[in-house]
């Protein structure tokens, strides 16, 4: 599950998930829907291979991705076809739709940003400046 | 805190300002190393990311740090004035026309072309020099050059301290405007408050102007984003403890804060530049419409960056000027105001939203005691862009405006609802307060005629 919280200059992002690895599909989601204006052409794959000093900083750099992604290749993301989520690596393959997506994502930010395992399962806060 | 917080503000905005983070993150912000005097903030002041929109922090060597979002993702994001040679009545009906011709020369840049495509050498002269790179290619004008900020380049910049990922990222993006708040307006002068600044700065009631409203573009993004990583990793290394990540920073002196403002120089430069190719757009769509003379006859009023870090000389001293969403204004006779405009002071432009009016203003000494040469940037947000949604549609907003003749070219119904008007706080009020705090006095105001939205 994830949802766009109110924040005044900004977009919010926040996932609630079972898992770590549901954060980051939910992150997808929530790339996906941000870009997805356009149906676009057909699909296309890209390989992933992504590290960061800690698990809060690997999920700014997968959003980071996704959105550089768009920008530079106008690439919708479509599906996550596979995904090996280490602690502070990612690697896998997405698949995508070449569009015209806006360029709405300048960039996935440090601030407040959290990943964290709750009682009811995981939990993450990331913003976006848009 | 090292050093107090400072809001510029009176009650009324004030009350609005305690509804979101905002003054949570300027105190953030008075604890960075280095901090000199107070973490200020302008009237227009909302929540961002580690520092607040409207923010401004000056920091001193040697222990002074440089933060990438300090300045923020989109490096010297700003706006730059044209003036027409022509009134609004003159203009009449051919403003739909100048409009839709304005929306075909200036791209937003999402993959629909009409961008400059810069690699390698040409790319690198552009980071290095600015607008000044282009001129050879016949766009824009030795004066337009003269007119900027900075003359449009940044001592220090270093081609080679911007990424791969940057380059490939911006490359392909100069000479458009982007998405979010960034805009072309179509405008009249509505009111002249100054008459002798106005004239210095070429304006007269009724005149036609347009301003251009947008940054660095992906290139100026992703340097953001490399370094705020790269600052992140290295806080251990540099001592430094913050009450916030994102307020990553490196001393001005090590390497990393070298780097830093020698990539954020190259990025500003190219937003320089990318401000510098959409008025030539703008000039082409000028002529496309009314012809070459009015396209000739439209001159640069000034150009203005507002999100930036410059080592400037305050109170005998050198600091580094961080402002996120601040402009720079300084008063009359500083050396820094182009000759033109040295007995007046330096030209600021505070757009207000859209449907409502935007400020010429001219900076006076005050700004140099009491907020380190700087004043707001604009109206400031006081609606979430989810919030602005929930309260109008897009087609709505677009028959509203249409209603007050006021002409519309935004590709997408939900970019323009979380633009509405009512989204942001009454930009007279932001300029009264600046005015009351001596640091620029109100020239002329712009009444929106037409407005491009990426």
């Amino acid at each position: 599950l994830f949802r766009w919280v109110e924040h005044t200059g900004e977009l919010e992002l926040e996932i609630e998930a079972d898992s770590r690895r549901g954060v980051f599909e939910q992150a997808f989601e929530a790339i996906r829907e941000l870009l997805a204006e356009d149906p676009g052409g057909p699909e296309q794959t890209r390989e992933m291979s992504l590290s960061a000093p800690d698990g809060p900083a690997l999920l700014v750099e997968w959003l980071s991705e996704l959105a550089f992604l768009g920008e530079t290749e106008g690439l919708v993301p479509v599906g996550i076809s596979e995904l090996r989520l280490g602690e502070r690596e990612l690697s896998g393959e997405i698949v995508a739709r070449r569009a015209h997506p806006p360029h709405l994502v300048k960039g996935a930010t440090y601030h407040r940003l959290t990943l964290e395992r709750t009682d009811e399962g995981w939990r993450a806060t990331v913003v976006l400046d848009v | 805190m090292r050093v107090p917080a400072r809001v510029f503000a009176d009650e009324k905005l004030l009350s609005a300002i305690r509804g979101d983070r905002s003054l949570e993150q300027l105190a953030n912000v008075a604890c960075l190393p280095g901090i000199v005097e107070a973490s200020l903030a302008m009237p227009d002041i909302h929540q961002g990311y580690g520092f607040p929109v409207g923010g401004i922090a000056a920091t001193a060597p040697p222990d002074g740090v440089v933060s990438p979002g300090g300045v923020g993702y989109d490096v010297n994001c700003g706006v730059r004035l044209l003036a027409a040679p022509l009134t609004a009545d003159e203009l009449g009906e051919a403003r739909e026309h100048v409009v839709h011709e304005i929306s075909r020369q200036v791209p937003a840049g999402s993959g629909k072309g009409g961008a400059l495509a810069l690699r390698g050498p040409e790319l690198d002269r552009v980071l290095a020099d600015g607008p000044r790179a282009l001129l050879g290619r016949g766009i824009g004008t030795e004066e337009d050059v003269l007119l900027t900020e900075s003359e449009g380049r940044l001592e220090g910049a270093d081609p080679d301290a911007v990424s791969e990922r940057a380059r490939s990222r911006g490359a392909d993006q100069l000479g458009t405007m982007g998405s979010g708040n960034h805009f072309v307006e179509v405008q009249r002068v509505d009111e002249v408050r100054d008459p002798e600044a106005a004239a210095a700065y070429g304006l007269r009631e009724g005149q036609v102007t347009v301003l251009i409203h947008s940054g660095s573009r992906g290139l100026g993004h992703q340097v953001c984003t490399d370094f705020v990583k790269r600052m992140d990793a290295a806080l251990g290394r540099h001592g430094i403890e913050l009450p916030d990540r994102q307020l990553s920073c490196a001393p001005l002196e090590s390497d990393d804060g070298r780097a830093y403002l020698g990539a954020m120089a190259a990025a500003a430069n190219f937003a320089w530049a990318n401000r510098h190719a959409i008025a030539h757009g703008v000039r082409e769509a000028i002529g496309q419409a009314l012809g070459r003379g009015a396209a000739e006859g439209t001159c640069q009023v000034y150009d203005v960056a507002h999100n930036v870090a410059k080592l400037e000389e305050h109170a005998g001293r050198t600091v580094c000027v961080h402002r996120k969403g601040a402009t720079r204004a300084f008063p009359p006779g500083s050396a820094d105001v182009p000759e033109r405009y040295r007995n007046v002071g330096q030209p600021v432009f505070i757009p207000g939203s859209m449907g409502t009016s935007s400020w010429v203003l001219a900076g006076r000494a005050g700004s140099m005691e009491r907020s380190f040469g700087t004043v707001c940037h604009g109206a400031g947000r006081q609606l979430s862009r989810t919030g602005a949604r929930k309260r109008i549609q897009g087609a709505a907003l677009r028959r509203e405006l249409e209603e007050q003749g006021i002409v519309v070219r935004c590709p997408s119904n939900r970019g323009l609802a979380e633009e509405a008007p009512f989204a942001y706080k009454e930009v007279e009020k932001v300029v009264s307060v600046v005015e009351r705090a001596g640091l620029a006095v109100p020239v002329v105001r712009l009444r929106p005629l037409g407005v491009i939205k990426g």
